[in-house]
C-alpha cells in the first residue's frame, strides 16, 4: 500500500503505536524534543528553524559589517589587515544575502503559505525538510571557512605537511560576494598535476561549494512552493483570491528556479577551471573572464528581486490590516510583481555598464532597467492608495512597513540614477553603489522582513512582542541605517571606491566615514534589540488571542500558536480577504466535511532529509579539504556523496507513511478580540 | 489482468498530480541549466572558429576530430530509447507490468549503449589530442557533453532502481504509473537536450566547406 | 473512481497512443537520417541551416507533445515548459549577441 496510515485516528501523535516504514525502520512519528525537531516535516516547525538560523546569521553578518565599519572609521586604519578586510566584506555580503535574507524569507514562505491557501502542509513535506537541512549544511560549509582562517591565523596547522605546501593561505573567501573571474579563476597553462595556477587559495573553493549547496536547497524549496501554491489551494481559493504574500512567494519561487541554474553552471565552470585545469575563464588559453560576469549577473539580478519581492508581499499584507482597508488595486499589484520578476531577467548587464559592452547593448539595458522602475512605482502608488482614507494604526509592524515604503523609494531613486549609463560610469565601484543597495536591502528588505516578524510572531508563538522595545528598536534601526548609509551617497560621488580596506586622509572622506561607523553601531544595537525582543517573546511574551491585529487572511482564523493539523476542517473560500469578510459581515467561510473524528491525514516524520543534508555537509567540507591537499580528503567527498545518495534512496523507499490525527469539531473561526492594550 | 487508474489520491486544485507538476517545473529549470552550458560552448565556437590547438601545437579542425557516424548512431540509439520509454509508460497505464519491465530494460540497455558511445568518443578525442586543459573547446565540449552524460547516467540508475522496485509488488495502479511517467519525463527531456546538442554542437561543424563557424583556414587533416 | 466503463476507455485510449508512439518513432529515425544526409549536400549554407533547425524543432516538439504527453495533459504544464525554454532561448541569444566582440561601436569615441 502506498499510504499505510494507522488505522485509528489519534488525538495526539504520542498515542500512536510504533509503526515501521517500508524499509522496516521505525518511523520517528512519536519523537519529542530535539529528535522531533530534527525529523519534523511540519512546515511550521521548519519555518521556525529557518527563521532562527536566519536571525543567527544576520547577527554573524552584522558583526562582519561592524568590523568593516570599525576599520573604515579612520583613514589609514589597521584594525584589520587588507586580506581580512576583503574576507570580511565577502563574507558579509554572502552571509547577509544567502544566510540572512533568503532563509528569513523562506521562514515566512514555509510558515504562512499553506495557512494562507487553506492547506494542510506543502506538497512535498520531506522535500521541505531536505531544503532546510541542506541550507544548514551550506551555511556551515561557508562559515567553516572562518574556522580554518582562524586556525591558520592562530598557527594550529603549522605542523601539517599539506599546510606547509600551500601556495596561498587564505581560507575564508575574499573575492567579494560575486567572486569575479579571473581573480577567482586560473591563469596560464595547467601543469601535469591538473592544477592550473590560481590567484586565490582555498577560500574561493569554500565559496564555490557553499553556494552550490545553498543553491540546491533554494531550488528544492522553490519547486515545492510552486507546486503547493498551484495545486493545494482550498476550495474556492482561486488565484486572484490569494493573499499578495502568497503571490509574491510564487513569483519569487519561479525566479529562483529559472535564475539559479545560471549560477550553478557558472560555479561548475569555475570549479572545473580551478580543479581540473579547464579554460572557461582562463585568459591565457582564450577564456573570457567577462563570461563569468554575464553568467553571474544573469543569476544575480533576478536574485535581488528574489530578495525584495517577499518583503513587498509582507508590506502588502501589513498595510491593509492596519489601515482597515483592503489592498488598493490588488490585480495591479499582483501583475506588477509578475512584471518585475519577468523584467528582472532582462537587465543583468546594468551591473556591467563599465565593461565596454558597446553603445547599443548599453543603451538597451539602460532602458530596460528604467522600465523596471515603472511596475515598482505602480506598487508604491497602490500602497499609498491603500493608506489613503484608512484608519491608520501605528503598530510596530505598520511603522516598519511605512519605513519600507519610504526607504525603499530612496533606494529606488539611487537605482534609477544608476540606470543612466553615463552617470553610472562615475558611480560604478564607488560607495554610491553601496548606498543604493543598502537602502533597498536594509531600508527595503530588512524593514519589510522585520515588519513581517513583528506582525506574525503572535500567530507563530501565540505571544505578543513587547511594544515599547519594538518601537525603540525600529527607531534605532531606521536612524542608524540612515546615518550609516545616507552619507555614502556623498562619499561615493566624492570618489571613495568600494572594496578598499582603507583610505588616506586629505580626500575629505574622514568625517562622513566616521559618522557612517557611528550609524552602523546604532543600527547594530537596534537590530540586536529587535531580535532580543523576539527571542524574549518566545519564552516570556504576553499571551495573545488568535487575531490580535484584526487580520484579513486565513491564518488569522486559526488559533495562535497554530495547531499541528492547521485547519480542523478545510475551508471553502468565497472571496478575497476571506477571514476579514467573514468577521465583518461579508461572505462567510464555509467548511468541508473532513477532519473531526475521522481525522486529518498527517505525513510521517523522517530522518532521511537530515541524512541527505548531512551528506551535503560532508561534500561541502571535503571538497575544500581536497583543494588544500589534506590527505584522504577525497574519501570525505566520496563518503559524503554516498551518504547523500543513501539518504535520498532510503527516502524514496520508506514510503510516505502517515497517520490520522483527530481534530476538534468546532468549526467557526474564533471571534475577533479587540486590539490588545499596548497597541 | 489490467488494473487501471484508480484515484486513491487527494485531488489537487488543477487536477495535475503533484509529482508530475514538480517534474515539469524541474525540467523548465533544467532548460536554463543546459541553455547556459550550450551557449557557453557556442559562444566560444563563435570567438575561436578555427578549432583547437593540441598538445603538440598543431592546429586541429573540429570536422576532422568528430566522428559524425558514431554520434549519429548514438543519437539514433537515444531516440529509440525514448520510444521504448514511452512504451514502458504506456504499459504501466494499461497495468501490464511484464511489458513495462521488458520495455524499461530496453531503455536501460540503450541508455548504456549511449553512455558507452560517449565514453568511447571521449577516449578517442583524448587520444586525438583534445583535453579539458589544452583548449577552450576541450573545456566547453567535455563539460557540456559530460554534464549531459551525467544526466543520462542518473536516468539509467533511476530506471534500474524502478525495474527492481517493480518486483516488490509496490509498483502498480495510478501511483505506479505516475512514478514511471515522471521517470519517463526526465528521460525524454534528456533526449531532447541531446537533440539540441547534436544539432548545435555536432552537425553545424559540417555545414559548408569550413563548418558553420568558418575556420578561415583551408581544412587539412 | 473505478468504473468499468472508465477503465475500458482509458485502456482503449492508451492503445491508440501506443500506435502513435510507434509511428512517431519511425518518423524521428527518418528525420535524423535526413539531417545527416543534408549536411553533406552541396546546397547554400543558410538553406541547410534553416532546414536543420526546422527538423530539430520538429523532433523536439514531437517528443515533448507526444512522448512526454503534453498534448494530452493540462495546458499549464505546456506553458511551464515553454516559459523555461523561452527564457533560456531569449537570454542566451542575448548573451551570444553581447559577445560580438568585433562589433564594439568605435564611432562614438575614437
Amino acid at each position: 500500500m502506498s499510504h499505510d496510515t494507522h488505522h485509528a485516528p489519534v488525538a495526539s501523535k504520542l498515542e500512536l503505536a510504533p509503526e515501521r516504514s517500508d524499509l522496516g525502520l521505525i518511523r520517528p512519528d512519536r519523537s519529542t524534543g530535539w529528535a522531533d525537531w530534527l525529523t519534523t516535516v511540519d512546515h511550521k516547525k521548519i519555518g521556525i528553524m529557518y527563521g532562527a538560523f536566519a536571525m543567527l546569521f544576520f547577527l554573524v553578518g552584522g558583526v562582519e559589517a561592524l568590523a568593516i565599519r570599525t576599520q573604515l572609521a579612520r583613514p589609514d586604519n589597521d584594525f584589520v589587515t587588507a586580506r581580512m578586510y576583503n574576507q570580511l566584506f565577502t563574507m558579509h555580503g554572502t552571509t547577509m544575502i544567502f544566510l540572512g535574507v533568503m532563509p528569513l524569507s523562506a521562514a515566512f514562505f514555509n510558515f504562512l503559505v499553506p495557512l494562507q491557501i487553506g492547506a494542510r502542509d506543502v506538497a512535498f513535506p520531506r522535500l521541505n525538510a531536505f531544503s532546510l537541512w541542506t541550507f544548514v549544511a551550506g551555511a556551515l560549509v561557508l562559515n567553516s571557512s572562518w574556522l580554518f582562517e582562524f586556525g591558520h591565523l592562530s598557527g594550529w596547522f603549522n605542523n601539517f605537511d599539506w599546510y606547509k605546501s600551500l601556495v596561498y593561505t587564505d581560507f575564508a573567501p575574499a573575492n567579494g560576494w560575486f567572486s569575479y573571474a579571473p581573480l577567482s579563476g586560473t591563469f596560464g597553462q595547467a601543469n601535469a598535476a591538473l592544477h592550473a595556477p590560481r590567484f586565490t587559495g582555498v577560500g574561493t573553493d569554500f565559496w564555490i561549494i557553499g553556494l552550490q549547496i545553498l543553491g540546491v536547497a533554494s531550488l528544492a524549496a522553490s519547486f515545492n512552493f510552486i507546486c503547493t501554491i498551484i495545486n493545494m489551494r482550498a476550495k474556492g481559493m482561486t488565484m486572484m483570491r490569494l493573499p499578495v504574500f502568497t503571490w509574491m512567494t510564487l513569483v519569487t519561487s519561479i525566479l529562483i528556479i529559472l535564475a539559479f541554474p545560471a549560477i550553478t553552471v557558472a560555479l561548475i565552470e569555475l570549479m572545473f577551471d580551478r580543479q581540473f585545469g579547464a579554460n572557461f575563464f582562463n585568459p591565457s588559453a582564450g577564456g573570457q573572464p567577462i563570461l563569468w560576469q554575464h553568467l553571474f549577473w544573469i543569476f544575480g539580478h533576478p536574485e535581488v528581486y528574489i530578495l525584495v519581492l517577499p518583503a513587498m508581499g509582507i508590506v502588502s499584507e501589513v498595510l491593509p490590516t492596519f489601515s482597515g482597508k483592503s489592498l488598493f488595486g490588488y490585480p495591479i499589484i499582483v501583475f506588477s510583481g509578475a512584471v518585475i520578476g519577468f523584467l528582472g531577467f532582462a537587465v543583468w548587464s546594468h551591473h556591467m555598464f563599465t565593461t565596454g559592452l558597446g553603445a547599443v547593448p548599453t543603451a538597451a539595458f539602460a532602458l530596460l532597467t528604467m522600465a523596471i522602475a515603472v511596475p515598482t512605482g505602480v506598487k508604491i502608488f497602490n500602497w499609498l492608495g491603500t493608506l489613503w482614507g484608512g484608519r491608520i494604526r501605528f503598530t510596530p509592524p505598520m511603522v516598519l512597513s511605512l519605513g519600507f515604503i519610504w526607504m525603499f523609494m530612496c533606494g529606488g531613486f539611487s537605482g534609477v540614477m544608476h540606470s543612466a549609463a553615463p552617470a553610472d560610469a562615475q558611480q560604478q565601484d564607488s560607495y554610491f553603489v553601496i548606498a543604493h543597495f543598502h537602502y533597498v536591502l536594509l531600508g527595503g528588505v530588512l524593514l519589510g522582513l522585520m515588519s513581517g516578524l513583528y506582525f506574525w510572531f503572535p500567530k507563530i508563538f501565540g505571544r505578543m512582542p513587547n511594544a515599547s522595545i519594538a518601537y525603540i528598536a525600529s527607531g534605532l534601526v531606521i536612524l542608524g541605517f540612515n546615518l550609516a548609509f545616507g552619507p555614502m551617497h556623498y562619499l561615493g560621488l566624492a570618489g571613495q571606491p568600494r572594496r578598499t580596506h582603507t583610505y588616506h586622509a586629505g580626500n575629505g572622506w574622514e568625517t562622513w566615514n566616521y559618522v557612517a561607523t557611528i550609524g552602523a553601531f546604532i543600527l547594530g544595537i537596534g537590530i540586536f534589540l529587535a531580535f532580543a525582543n523576539l527571542v524574549w517573546t518566545v519564552f516570556k511574551g504576553e499571551k495573545c488571542s488568535n487575531d490580535p491585529w484584526d487580520g484579513r487572511t486565513l491564518e488569522w482564523s486559526l488559533p495562535s500558536p497554530v495547531p499541528e493539523y492547521n485547519f480542523a476542517r478545510s475551508p471553502i473560500i468565497a472571496t478575497r480577504d476571506a477571514h476579514f469578510e467573514d468577521k465583518h459581515g461579508g461572505k462567510k467561510i464555509g467548511f468541508e466535511n473532513d477532519g473531526g473524528d475521522a481525522g486529518v491525514h498527517m505525513p510521517s516524520q523522517s530522518w532521511m532529509p537530515l541524512v541527505a543534508g548531512f551528506g551535503f555537509l560532508m561534500i561541502g567540507i571535503g571538497m575544500p579539504l581536497l583543494s588544500m591537499g589534506v590527505p584522504r580528503a577525497g574519501w570525505v567527498v566520496i563518503s559524503g556523496l554516498g551518504v547523500m545518495f543513501l539518504g535520498i534512496w532510503l527516502w524514496a523507499l520508506e514510503g510516505p507513511g502517515g497517520y490520522m490525527l483527530k481534530t476538534p469539531t468546532k468549526t467557526s473561526p474564533t471571534p475577533v478580540t479587540a486590539n490588545t492594550s499596548s497597541y | 489482468m489490467s488494473q487501471v487508474a484508480e484515484s486513491s489520491h487527494a485531488s489537487t486544485s488543477t487536477g495535475i498530480d503533484h509529482k508530475k507538476l514538480i517534474m515539469w517545473l524541474f525540467l523548465a529549470s533544467d532548460c536554463m541549466f543546459f541553455g547556459t552550458l550550450i551557449s557557453t560552448h557556442l559562444l566560444y565556437r563563435k570567438l575561436y572558429p578555427t578549432g583547437f590547438t593540441d598538445a603538440e601545437g598543431h592546429q586541429r579542425f573540429i570536422q576532422n576530430l568528430f566522428n559524425i557516424e558514431l554520434t549519429s548512431f548514438s543519437t539514433f540509439i537515444l531516440l529509440m530509447s525514448s520510444f521504448l520509454m514511452a512504451l514502458a509508460v504506456s504499459a504501466m497505464h494499461k497495468g501490464q507490468i511484464k511489458s513495462f519491465r521488458r520495455n524499461v530494460l530496453g531503455v536501460i540497455f540503450f541508455g548504456l549503449i549511449f553512455l558507452g558511445c560517449q565514453v568511447y568518443e571521449f577516449t578517442h578525442f583524448f587520444h586525438q589530442g583534445l583535453t579539458i586543459q589544452n583548449s577552450v573547446f576541450g573545456s566547453t565540449f567535455y563539460v557540456l557533453t559530460g554534464t549531459h552524460g551525467t544526466h543520462v547516467a542518473i536516468g539509467v540508475l533511476w530506471l534500474i532502481l524502478l525495474y527492481f522496485y517493480s518486483f516488490t509488488g509496490k509498483l502498480f495502479g495510478h501511483m505506479g504509473a505516475l512514478d514511471v511517467e515522471v521517470a519517463g519525463l526526465y528521460w525524454h527531456f534528456v533526449d531532447i537536450v541531446w537533440i539540441i546538442i547534436f544539432t548545435a554542437v555536432y552537425l553545424v561543424e559540417y555545414l559548408g566547406p569550413s563548418g558553420f563557424w568558418g575556420t578561415g583556414l583551408p581544412i587539412t587533416k | 473512481m473505478s468504473h468499468a466503463a472508465t477503465d475500458h476507455n482509458l485502456v482503449t485510449e492508451e492503445i491508440r497512443r501506443y500506435h502513435h508512439f510507434i509511428t512517431l518513432a519511425l518518423w524521428l529515425a527518418a528525420i535524423t537520417g535526413v539531417e545527416i544526409v543534408l549536411i553533406f549536400l552541396p546546397v547554400s549554407l543558410s538553406i541547410i541551416l534553416t532546414v536543420l533547425c526546422a527538423l530539430s524543432a520538429i523532433k523536439f516538439f514531437a517528443v515533448i507533445l507526444w512522448f512526454m504527453h503534453l498534448i494530452y495533459d493540462h495546458r499549464l504544464l505546456f506553458w511551464i515548459f515553454v516559459a523555461g525554454m523561452g527564457l533560456a532561448f531569449a537570454t542566451f541569444t542575448a548573451v551570444l549577441a553581447l559577445f560580438a566582440v568585433d562589433r564594439i561601436d568605435t564611432k562614438w569615441f575614437s
